[in-house]
């Protein structure tokens, strides 16, 4: 007589000869869901079934968390799972680990034998690779006109330069069309030549929604465009085959938004810091000019000249002073507009010194400025430059000595 | 002097780049001071121009529709779905 096992026994050495069995244990399985449900606890219960049979199944919380998808009755799907036996009811079981949409593994083969041929064609070479410009006066955008992805890309822009200008074209970005209807519109923008970027953009979805980014025809035409391209395609973890093609790949479509437009705050301190530097390096060559002046005046051997020295000395104390003003008046609100610290530099422009009645003499041969009767022959013609324009002349008579 | 219509073809980035070299030089302090004194001039060129680039951008958003010919058409686009008066 064999031994008698309780009921108990049975169902744990049953339990144990499943989870001793190498196929068991990691097994992919293909069916159809029914009967799903998520408990309050995380754990999905369902049953997998052909036309024939079905088995049930469990997916705890720790390893649901990780599916791609959610799962729903009628779906067709492969598992990772191992077998084993619920011992309450000795009822047989799949306790699920991985669980992806049938053809999805057929999908992922067929994304990478793409990628490695278009990489060995040379299509993601980064020497091929347009830089992205720095202030586009007109942004392309293809993309559905539906939804989060515009309304994200509009809003990002307004806040960083108000005055963008941005051309949507309109396009499917799933399924059979989206692929040539993207095509198109790259290649519309580069027909039309009307915008400086194009950026491509799309929300996150499966693989199986992303799909028309990963097409081989666009892919060409991406790598053929003129015009700059950003691919946004999907979230940070989705990669397609636009991405790699592309002169620049966002993580989202609001990120494009970031990358292609530049702060316009940012761009004005730019300009502002680097007129402020202009300002004072000016200021800076007058004042060492006046201290060698100074100097200069200050020896016997020029006596003579000393006059003119000084009067000189005293039109650029006068210059100096107008942009010490000027410049201290940029210092004492550096948060000034721009524009009224370009109107104030321009009003030390030679030209606002000329409408205040001064004028100045050049030689029309060599356009040189006229600074000493020494420069000048009687006969010989001279150009005198008024605020509003010039006049001919000849000289004269030569005199010598100050006038004023 | 023809240089602020040579300017005016520069673009932003170009300007830029400009303004910044012009700085360089008058900051090196060497030449006469009416080399220094046309750089300067030069520098509030470049500096205006790069502002005016900023400004010059249009506001818009518009979307392309077709017609019934085919042809391409831009019309104001707003985010609600509907876009309004047409232009040419």
């Amino acid at each position: 007589m064999s031994a008698v096992f309780s009921v108990s026994d049975l169902n744990q050495y049953v339990g144990e000869v499943l989870a001793a069995d190498p196929v068991l244990t990691a097994v992919r399985v293909r069916g159809e869901i029914s009967g799903f449900k998520k408990y309050p606890s995380g754990h999905l219960y369902f049953s997998l079934k052909d036309k024939e049979s079905q088995v049930n199944c469990v997916a705890f919380r720790g390893n649901a968390a990780h599916f791609s998808f959610v799962p729903e009755n009628g779906m067709s799907v492969v598992v990772t799972a191992r077998a084993s036996l619920y011992d309450r009811d000795g009822r047989f079981q799949l306790v699920v680990y991985e669980m992806e949409k049938d053809g999805v593994g057929d999908l992922f083969a067929a994304f990478e034998r793409l990628k490695v041929k278009l990489e060995a064609e040379g299509l993601f070479d980064t020497s091929h690779k347009k830089a992205i410009p720095k202030l586009p006066r007109r942004i392309g955008v293809v993309t559905s006109p539906k939804g989060a992805v515009i309304s994200d890309i509009i809003h990002v822009l307004s806040r960083r330069f108000p005055n963008f200008d941005l051309l949507i074209y309109p396009s499917a970005v799933q399924g059979q069309t989206a692929a040539g209807e993207i095509r198109k519109g790259v290649e519309w923008f580069n027909r039309t030549d009307i915008v400086d970027v194009i950026i491509i953009a799309r929300g996150g979805g499966s693989m199986e929604d992303l799909w028309c980014f990963n097409d081989e025809a666009l892919a060409r035409t991406i790598y053929e465009s003129n015009i700059p391209l950003i691919s946004a395609v999907g979230h940070e973890t989705d990669f397609t085959i636009c991405d790699f093609v592309s002169d620049l790949r966002a993580p989202t479509p609001s990120a494009a938004a970031e990358l292609v437009m530049p702060e316009k705050s940012e761009l004005l301190s730019g300009i502002n810091a680097r007129t402020d530097r202009l300002t004072r390096a000016l200021l800076h060559l007058v004042a060492i000019r006046k201290n060698h002046l100074m100097f200069l005046s200050r020896s016997k051997a020029l006596l003579s000249p000393l006059r003119r020295v000084e009067s000189e000395s005293q039109r650029l104390d006068m210059l100096s002073l107008k942009l010490t003003h000027s410049l201290n008046r940029r210092m004492d609100s550096s948060a000034r507009r721009i524009d009224k610290g370009i109107a104030r530099l321009d009003a030390l422009s030679p030209l606002k010194v000329l409408s205040r009645g001064y004028s100045l003499a050049t030689n029309p041969a060599t356009g040189s400025c006229i600074t000493s009767i020494a420069q000048v022959t009687p006969g010989q013609a001279v150009q005198i430059q008024l605020a509003d324009g010039l006049v001919h002349c000849k000289a004269e008579t030569i005199q010598a000595g100050r006038i004023l | 002097m023809n240089q602020s219509q040579e300017y005016e073809k520069l673009s932003f980035e170009e300007a830029m780049t400009e303004l910044e070299s012009v700085v360089n030089k008058l900051d090196a302090g060497e030449g006469t001071l009416d080399e220094s004194i046309s750089l300067f001039q030069k520098g509030v060129l470049l500096s205006k121009l790069c502002s005016s680039r900023l400004e010059e951008i249009e506001k818009r958003v518009r979307i392309l529709t077709e017609d019934t010919n085919g042809t391409k058409k831009e019309i104001d686009f707003n985010e609600d779905g509907i876009t309004s008066i047409e232009k040419e």
